[in-house]
């Protein structure tokens, strides 16, 4: 074997543009490939650093972030609960005994204004977790102590444990911060310890946790707006450790029954007809060694795609150097006959030829790798734009190295056997005893299916990219409804610094006091939160005088409360009625403005103008009356249908909410997130205006975020914008690759062939029916893979359909760019071959026959 | 033009060689003339210039210098396009290694100069392809490929594929070179038939028992014509 490897090695040596396009070919094959997946491997296939993963199990196997009423969305038809009430989780804890521990930990992260001692006050991700978290986990402080169950009661010392990245990076390592205090909202909480290096938390993100609080001080930090007492508002997700032994499917069952005794025990869920849906609530108790799955869902398909998309590539490139590889076999036919005729087996002869390939793989593998690691990061990258320690990394991994590895041994014997079988089966004596005899050339049959089979692959990549690109560009490019050009959104927390709602309305007005006098700017809105965001409020609209809605009842509708100037600020016309004003204050009636989509699913048949709506409860229903109709927009999700919106005005309050949860809800609505800046031209220094204007305003407000309009609305594409590159990237990468496989051949053909065309020259052929041979034949094998590649397209499409937007999966625009872009290139690829064939003088031609 | 008969006519025709710094004068200064319905054999040692020769007369290959008219039309400085299209009228050829097409059955073999032919319909083409692989008694093997035959065989089929286009002359080079003595004699009297039956031929051969086949026989030596006696006298002095 030493032996074979030895001269494996000096071939490669003997042949340096061979080994080097080989080589190049396989970095980019098994670089794309190993490339996404570290992706996957970060992704979906890594578990918790925490103790023996394999035990802890997540009740709810959906990144479900909002309930209806107290119900699932979608109660009536399967029940799947997911999220839980503070209520239900106890409850959980309680009555299974099968779990060692069960914690609980917050469904939807927080960024909170975070300030030590005098200095600014920092964004930070922060997350409620129970105070056995990190014991379920197994986890033990780097310094310091994790949070108890003592931390966990409602008057315990507030604490807080800070994650070792944001430890180092927002506090320089500092060894003093345990035991010192950070203000969370403003409020003091005393810094317990350090969580280890390298936990990023129970779920994969590009938002990490910083810090960790105990669930019960969720009341200290939010005050009114308080969600942990309330029965029906499900906000954490419980992730326990199982007890060894336990049967996973009776606990499943077990835990359901207990979801629906406790349901039926809630005034607020058996009313309006809820009693009915009880019967269909259950949990599916998931695996939660990988911790809660909502960004493995969320990319999980897409993630796999890539991984066919680049394996495809990765075949094309083995089908180069099979095509590479066979070349060289058939000009070393001799040389392995004169081996055999010496006494060499087939078996010793397929062996050498192996190994060749397989060394020739693993070089490439390794150049793979350095490619891989470039291509991660850039995928990383554009993948988590926004990211701050981030938990997927693009180093090398012993997973990702084994993958490498295993992908060049794969690809080096697929593209080393072929060749392998084919030296071996050459008759020595046939070789030896030269050309003089005329033989039919069957060596280009495997070449030229292999081409056929690129075409095939790249066919489909090329399709795959353009409905991908197409779906891109439909997403971006669609009517949105709101103008982004010269807007910036800039997110800030009052509440975070301090500010109590008695303070709120002198701060809106000094906020946009101060904005609109900046220069070129023509109007300031002040929003709950902006459009396109990703936040979301939603209730159940009851118009007046209508019952109380059934669960599931098509009931929601999106709100948010706003300044005067907020759809001016974004561009939106009123079409009916009038917009809010700065009349409609907390002595006037209850106003509000709505949208098309509103009008068309609560008042299909009336004029809007003047009717009276209310939220959740029947005797709210006449508590805002309808004063404008405002044009469509996308709020919320833009791959979305357009949904129901209504606006209310930033100084008008509703009082009259008896619940605590309304009151609750409303008096948060009150502290609003987001400035929108309208300029009347592209704004020089933007940023650093508008910052330096907040901190004018209150050095302590802080900036949570702040980035041009059209940024926020893009960073809602940034799956399809990853997916739509990289399936481009791959399918110019296979392109590309079968160009040059083709155009090999293609040499490869007319270099053998040259005697032929020196035959057909010396009868009489032209240059141009030289040329047209030539051409033929590229043409034939396109068509070919082109046969084989459509319908495999189609099918893809047909895969692919639930990526598409606006586009068919059966798209005709994508199958016939496709073939033309793929036709094309092997034209080009076939041409030069060809020109060179015609171009050789016949006399020349017969006598290198 | 008028031709006198004179199918071929070279003048002081010479060809040179050259790689990098060296000039190689394959032929110097030849006077030919072949009529129709001549059988000639040019004959001479290796290297003698005897295959430059015929690849010029075949248009296979351009002169250096001196005058070619083959049917009273000079063509030593057509196109390339041109002279493929007179190549694939006028002239038939034969070589030494056969050079069939492996790919192609013995019948696609034969029709393949016809092809080149713009507006042949195709059963015309047919009845050629027969005719000729009749003469040459191989019309029974039409379906084969050329591996699945002997040496003779591939040889009469290469003969069938310069008749079926019937040309003004037979080339032929070595003809005989890859074949035993038995077949080597049977392309023999192939050729010799052809030649009663009207056909011109032009044959490179080393081999004196062949060159007595033709009518004339046309000495080269270093890329001259040269006679019979001061070959022998030339060959002499470069053995001893």
């Amino acid at each position: 074997m030493l032996q074979d490897i030895r001269y494996a090695l000096r071939q490669l040596r003997t042949a340096p543009v061979f080994t080097a396009v080989a080589v190049l070919t396989l970095a980019l094959g098994i670089g794309a490939n190993t490339a996404v997946f570290t992706l996957v491997q970060g992704i979906l296939l890594r578990s918790l650093p925490v103790a023996d993963p394999s035990h802890l199990y997540r009740i709810g196997d959906n990144g479900q972030c909002c309930v209806d009423g107290g119900f699932p969305e979608d109660a009536a038809q399967t029940g799947d609960f997911s999220i839980f009430s503070t209520d239900l989780y106890q409850y959980f804890k309680m009555n299974a005994a099968e779990f060692e521990q069960l914690a609980a930990v917050q469904a939807g992260q927080g960024r909170w204004s975070v300030r030590r001692g005098d200095a600014l006050p920092k964004s930070m991700h922060g997350e409620f977790v129970s105070g056995n978290y990190f014991s379920t986990l197994g986890l033990r402080a780097y310094m310091g102590r994790m949070f108890s169950d003592a931390d966990d009661v409602e008057g315990a010392p507030p604490a807080v444990v800070l994650s070792y990245e944001a430890w180092q990076s927002e506090y320089t390592g500092d060894p003093s911060i345990v035991g010192s205090t950070l203000y969370i909202q403003a409020k003091p909480f005393t810094v317990s310890g350090v969580a280890p290096p390298g936990f990023f938390g129970d779920r994969v993100t590009d938002t990490p946790p910083e810090f960790w609080m105990p669930i019960s001080d969720e009341p200290y930090v939010r005050g009114a707006s308080s969600i942990l007492h309330h029965p029906i508002q499900h906000w954490l997700y419980p992730l326990g450790r199982v007890r060894r032994g336990t049967n996973i499917a009776a606990l499943q069952t077990k835990l359901s029954q207990l979801l629906q005794q406790w349901a039926y025990s809630q005034p607020l869920l058996t009313a309006n007809g809820g009693t009915s849906v009880i019967p269909k609530q259950h949990v599916v108790l998931s695996p939660g060694g990988g911790g809660i799955q909502s960004l493995q869902q969320k990319t999980g398909r897409g993630l796999k795609m890539l991984m066919i998309l680049s394996s495809f590539v990765l075949l094309i490139a083995c089908a180069n150097i099979a095509n590479l590889v066979l070349a060289r076999a058939t000009t070393r036919r001799a040389e392995v006959a004169i081996r055999m005729a010496m006494g060499a087996g087939r078996r010793r002869v397929i062996r050498q030829t192996v190994t060749e390939s397989v060394l020739l793989s693993c070089i490439g593998g390794l150049a793979g790798l350095v490619v891989a690691y470039a291509g991660s990061r850039t995928i990383l990258v554009l993948a988590f734009p926004d990211a701050r320690h981030l938990p997927i990394s693009a180093n090398p991994s012993p997973a990702i190295l084994a993958f490498a590895f295993g992908v060049s041994l794969l690809t080096g014997v697929l593209f080393g056997a072929g060749p392998a079988w084919f030296c071996a089966h050459a008759q020595p004596a046939d070789v030896l005893r030269g050309s003089i005899r005329t033989t039919r050339d069957r060596s280009s049959f495997p070449q030229m299916a292999l081409v056929v089979l690129q075409a095939a692959f790249t066919v489909v990549l090329l399709a795959g990219a353009i409905l991908m690109t197409r779906t891109f560009a439909n997403l971006e490019n669609q009517r949105f409804g709101v103008e982004t050009p010269n807007r910036y959104v800039l997110h800030f927390d009052p509440e975070g610094a301090g500010y109590t709602q008695g303070r709120l309305a002198g701060l809106y007005r000094q906020i946009e006091d101060r904005f609109v006098a900046l220069p070129g700017v023509n109007a300031v809105g002040l929003a709950l939160y902006s459009p396109l965001e990703g936040d979301n409020w939603g209730e159940c609209v009851i118009q007046q005088g209508h019952p109380a809605p059934g669960p599931n009842a098509p009931c929601a509708a999106t709100w948010d409360r706003v300044s005067p100037q907020f759809l001016q600020s974004i561009g939106v016309p009123i079409i009916r009625g009038r917009g809010i004003t700065e009349q409609d204050t907390a002595a006037t009636p209850q106003v509000a403005v709505v949208n098309q989509a509103f009008v068309k699913r609560f008042f299909p048949d009336k004029d809007p103008i003047g009717q009276h709506f209310g939220i959740d409860v029947p005797q709210y229903s006449g508590s805002f009356e309808i004063v404008g109709v405002f044009r469509d927009f996308k709020m919320n999700d833009p791959r979305d249908e357009v949904h129901p919106v209504f606006l209310r005005p930033l100084a008008q309050p509703f009082n009259g909410y008896k619940e605590d949860i309304l009151k609750s809800m409303e008096a948060e609505s009150m502290f609003v997130n987001a400035i929108l800046l309208s300029f009347d031209r592209h704004p020089q220094n933007a940023e650093e205006l508008i910052r330096q204007t907040l901190a004018g305003i209150d050095p302590n407000l802080t900036v949570m975020d702040l980035r041009p309009f059209e940024s926020q609305v893009a960073g809602n594409f940034t799956p399809e914008r990853l997916v739509a590159r990289l399936t481009s990237l791959f399918a110019v990468l296979a392109l590309i690759l079968a160009s040059v496989g083709l155009y090999g051949v293609m040499s490869y053909f007319v270099a053998r062939r040259t005697g032929e065309i020196g035959i057909r020259m010396a009868l009489g052929a032209t240059r141009a029916s030289v040329v047209g041979g030539v051409l033929r034949t590229v043409l034939v094998q396109t068509a070919l893979g082109l046969a084989i590649g459509i319908p495999a397209a189609y099918y893809a499409g047909y895969l692919m359909a639930s990526q598409l937007y606006e586009v068919k999966a059966y798209d005709p625009v994508a199958i016939f760019g496709a073939t033309a872009v793929l036709a094309i290139c092997a034209v080009i690829a076939g041409f030069i071959p060809a020109r060179r064939a015609a171009s050789i003088e016949p006399m020349q031609a017969l006598r290198i026959e | 033009m008028a031709t006198n008969g004179k199918l071929i006519e070279i003048e002081d025709l010479t060809k040179i060689f050259y790689t990098d710094e060296v000039e190689t004068h394959a032929l110097s200064g030849i006077h030919l003339t072949i009529s129709r319905g001549e059988y000639v054999a040019m004959s001479g040692p290796s290297g003698c210039g005897k295959s430059t020769l015929l690849s010029i007369l075949g248009l296979l290959d351009t002169p250096t210098g001196g005058r070619y008219l083959l049917n009273g039309n000079p063509v030593e400085n057509l196109s390339f396009s041109e002279r493929s299209r007179i190549r694939n009228q006028e002239i038939g050829f034969i070589f030494q290694s056969f050079n069939l097409i492996g790919d192609l059955t013995v019948e696609e073999n034969v029709e393949l100069p016809l092809t080149y032919r713009a507006g042949m319909p195709s059963a015309e083409r047919r009845k050629r392809v027969k005719e000729a692989l009749e003469r040459v008694n191989m019309a029974h093997r039409m379906r084969h490929y050329p591996a699945q035959l002997s040496g003779g065989q591939q040889q009469r089929v290469a003969v069938a594929r310069a008749l079926a286009g019937s040309p003004s002359i037979l080339l032929a080079d070595e003809p005989t070179g890859n074949l035993d003595s038995k077949n080597g004699e049977a392309v023999m009297h192939l050729l010799a038939n052809l030649h009663r039956e009207g056909s011109t031929i032009c044959m490179v051969t080393h081999d004196p028992r062949f060159a007595k086949h033709a009518q004339r026989e046309v000495h080269l030596f270093d890329g001259k014509v040269v006679s019979e006696d001061e070959l022998k006298k030339l060959t002499e002095e470069v053995e001893a």
